[in-house]
């Protein structure tokens, strides 16, 4: 096989092309530092990964469907903290949890409604929520962490079954899971595919693209909600600022885990990878004694190289 | 000095398997109006492209003389550095911008890189009050209808001060009074010494203005006459005349009773306020058999199912009764429910998802149908179903997962066929089923348009292929400016007839 053919396959077969930085990075942190693959480390990546993972299962579905959210910062917090005054008011956990969901999926409901139905920009749509969701996260607890985490609640995101496997990585998984089964294995998969891939075609085969993009737009607020339950959960208090920053990180790892940002193609499995690419990269950098300060830059180059993957495997599939 | 302004001799263009101009001939003498006619696709816009310098010197065969010297177009700017001056058919107009700054785009007055405002808004007061158009030169383009717009269009090309000027279907959204004063606008400047060449397919027109008239035909010069020295039987006649060949494979099936019927189809014009692209038009179609729907483009026919399948509705009006049942279709979704489907003229745009497989597109219109074996797809049943479909409808392809942009023109036309059959409705609508397929996967299409007629389907087909239209038709209905203008059964059809309702 020549050279050319060689990037071709990488950049067809979306999740090789994530697995291979991944490895690498994982082997040349090891020789630097062999802790790297010491159990606890990898326990802590992996948690790292499964905040990531859970908003990043949903975010997959609302990219495949050619859509973008960058309120998933803001709607995280929101989730945590609104859990969290349930809970300092005495509403039993479950409940906490249910109000905390129904927050972020009301903010989700309100945001489809603005973009499917009134046909206004995603970017801008939710760069505008992303601010607002803040304020109102700041105006309720006017800056300060919500605490009172009672310890059945904290068993989520601190506990650990089989001796030492955090619970919240089972979940992830869990979630990860059904969602690649979803999109893979059933008539709503496919028809996201369809919706993202080309709406006017899926519209005129009879497919209810406005019901399918407002549906994974409330998916992605509730998931995000969902993290930040589990991130009071682990903190034992919600933090105002605990999403802040997670939107361009998660969708960063979904890109980078193959998912196109032109719709129609993606997978959960990619995202997995994409996910923990970027927890292993800071994670890494830690232990290799690499500045934190680099983390960022290295993020940044390699969304770009992703994104041009992205466009050049449009091109190849155009073009042929 | 030449006998002509310009000359274009024996341009031949070819795209891939296409020869869209074989040694085209076409003299322009100095202040004279040249009608070009030709059915769609004879390779009029080709031509022009040619001359604009949108197809540039070297990407085609043959040469241009100008006053008699050999030119090169090498592009746009060069066209209109000779004075050659392009007005399209669609409206070309910034919408937000002022008027004046319209009508003097990309040629503002003034000196360096500052505008001279006052020059500008004089200038376009002047030409307003010319042709009549009642607004400040600070109006908005959007405030002006689509007649005034391209009489605007035309102004912005005369005020370059041109030689020859380039109209390709002006009067397609124009109201009446309109075309009257763009044709005196034209005759002025015959007079003033400009040349033109005016595109038209419209006979009223072209013996209203045109000095000589040059017929295209499958991309040759079929004859240039003097209008006023020939019939337009002979004109309609040269436009049509080719040979039918025998590549048309019509299947006999027994018509059976009504199961479509369509009454007051009205859908408003996308640009044009108050004026409807469809008018007002009933038909019916019958089990078996397949309705043509003749006409020229642009005359509303695809309007006409899209209208009906709900894939337009904005202001649409209509009442649809199908197998004798009253039926509302508001939206894509109740026609299929209805038991109706739809191949698009545009199958790139609305036909198909380019990224999916051959098998992912056959099932888009029949996601609920897909075989399940619990809660998922049962991917096996789905590979064998459509590997069945595949072979049936022979698609050149390496398999069923193969990406449907990597296939041609004809295949893909095949899967987004393949996507109703698995469905397989009633009723069909096709809109041009053979745009951009090649002869073989052509036949192909028209055997299966029979087999699907056999099988109890009626199709409704819009065609722009004359030939095709009268060959695989069991009746055709003719639209022009979004009327039914002529029906005609098998006995009664001829490419004449068809073409004469056409230009109504």
């Amino acid at each position: 096989m020549n050279k050319k053919k060689w990037i071709q396959v990488l950049a067809t077969k979306n999740e090789i092309g994530t697995l291979l930085p991944l490895v690498i990075m994982c082997i040349v942190v090891t020789l630097v530092n062999p802790n790297f693959i010491s159990f606890s480390n990898l326990m802590d990546i992996f948690r790292t990964t499964s905040f990531y993972l859970i908003v990043g299962a949903a975010l997959t579905f609302l990219l495949v469907a050619s859509d973008l959210d960058l309120s998933i910062g803001a709607v995280t917090a929101l989730g945590g903290v609104a859990c969290m005054f349930a809970m300092k008011a005495g509403v039993p956990v479950v409940f906490c949890i249910i109000i905390g969901l129904l927050a972020g999926a009301l903010v989700g409901v309100f945001k489809a409604w603005i973009i499917v139905d009134c046909e206004l920009p995603a970017l801008i749509v939710t760069l505008g929520i992303q601010y607002a969701v803040n304020g109102i996260v700041s105006i309720t607890t006017k800056g300060m962490s919500v605490s009172g985490a009672t310890e059945g609640f904290k068993v989520l995101g601190q506990g650990r079954i089989f001796g030492s496997i955090y619970i919240t990585i089972i979940i992830a998984l869990v979630i990860a899971v059904i969602f690649q089964l979803i999109l893979s294995y059933t008539k709503y998969g496919r028809s996201l595919f369809a919706v993202g891939g080309n709406p006017e075609t899926a519209r005129l085969a009879g497919i209810p693209v406005k019901r399918r993009r407002r549906e994974v737009h409330i998916l992605v607020s509730v998931f995000a909600a969902l993290a930040g339950i589990l991130m009071a959960s682990r903190f034992a208090s919600a933090q105002t600022t605990a999403g802040a920053g997670t939107e361009l990180t998660v969708m960063a790892a979904v890109i980078i885990g193959g998912t196109s940002m032109f719709g129609g193609s993606g997978s959960v499995v990619g995202s997995i990878l994409g996910c923990l690419l970027l927890a292993v990269i800071s994670n890494g950098l830690v232990l290799i004694r690499v500045d934190s300060f680099w983390q960022n830059l290295i993020f940044g180059v390699i969304l770009l190289i992703s994104v041009a993957i992205d466009k050049y495997r449009q091109k190849l599939s155009s073009a042929a | 000095m030449a006998e002509y302004l310009l000359e274009m001799k024996n341009v031949t263009k070819k795209f891939p398997g296409v020869l869209a101009l074989n040694s085209v001939l076409l003299q322009l003498k100095k202040g004279e109006i040249l009608g070009v006619c030709g059915e769609n696709g004879a390779g009029k816009s080709t031509l022009m492209k040619i001359l604009s310098g949108t197809y540039p010197y070297g990407t085609y065969e043959g040469e241009i003389l100008y006053e008699g010297k050999a030119i090169q177009l090498t592009d746009v700017a060069v066209a209109q550095k000779y004075g050659i001056e392009m007005i399209y058919q669609e409206i070309n107009m910034v919408m937000g911008s002022g008027i004046a700054e319209n009508l003097y785009l990309g040629n503002l007055p003034g000196k360096g890189k500052l505008v001279d405002f006052k020059k500008l808004y004089a200038g376009t007061k002047e030409i307003l009050e010319r042709v009549g158009i009642d607004a400040k030169p600070t109006d908005k383009a959007a405030k002006l209808n689509s007649g005034q717009m391209q009489m605007l269009a035309l102004m912005r090309a005369y005020i370059k001060e041109p030689k020859i000027l380039v109209l390709d279907e002006p009067t397609s959204a124009l109201t009446n009074s309109e075309v009257d004063q763009l044709m005196s606008i034209l005759k002025e400047l015959r007079d003033k010494g400009i040349s033109c060449i005016y595109i038209s397919h419209k006979m009223e027109e072209i013996y209203r203005i045109c000095d000589r008239v040059l017929v295209l035909r499958d991309g040759q010069t079929i004859n240039c006459h003097i209008t006023a020295e020939v019939e337009e039987e002979t004109l309609i006649e040269e436009m049509v005349g080719r040979k039918i060949e025998n590549l048309y494979p019509k299947a006999k099936v027994a018509i059976g009773s009504e199961v479509l019927r369509v009454e007051h189809l009205s859908v408003p014009h996308p640009t044009m306020k108050g004026k409807n692209i469809v008018d007002d038009v009933s038909f019916h179609l019958n089990k078996g058999e397949i309705l043509g729907i003749g006409g020229l483009v642009g005359a509303g026919r695809s309007e006409i199912l899209g209208a009906v399948f709900g894939q337009l509705y904005k202001g649409v009006t209509k009442e649809v009764s199908i197998e004798g049942k009253k039926t509302t279709i508001k939206n894509p979704s109740d026609a299929i429910e209805a038991g109706l489907g739809f191949v698009t003229e545009e199958r790139k745009l609305n036909g198909f998802v380019w990224m999916l497989s051959i098998r992912d597109n056959m099932y888009l219109a029949s996601l609920k149908d897909l075989p399940v074996k619990g809660a998922f797809v049962d991917v096996k049943e789905e590979n064998r179903r459509s590997q069945a479909m595949f072979d049936r409808l022979r698609i050149k392809a390496p398999s069923i997962h193969t990406i449907v942009n990597t296939l041609s023109g004809g295949n893909q036309q095949k899967v987004v066929l393949s996507k109703w059959l698995v469905k397989s409705p009633r009723i069909l609508f096709v809109d041009e089923p053979t745009k951009g397929v090649d002869v073989g996967a052509k036949a192909e299409i028209y055997t299966l348009m029979g087999e699907l007629v056999k099988s109890g389907i009626s199709i409704v087909m819009v065609s722009s292929d004359l030939p095709e239209l009268l060959a695989i038709s069991d009746r055709v209905l003719v639209v022009s400016g979004g009327r039914i203008t002529g029906e005609f059964n098998r006995e009664e059809m001829s490419e004449e007839a068809v073409m004469r309702a056409a230009i109504k």
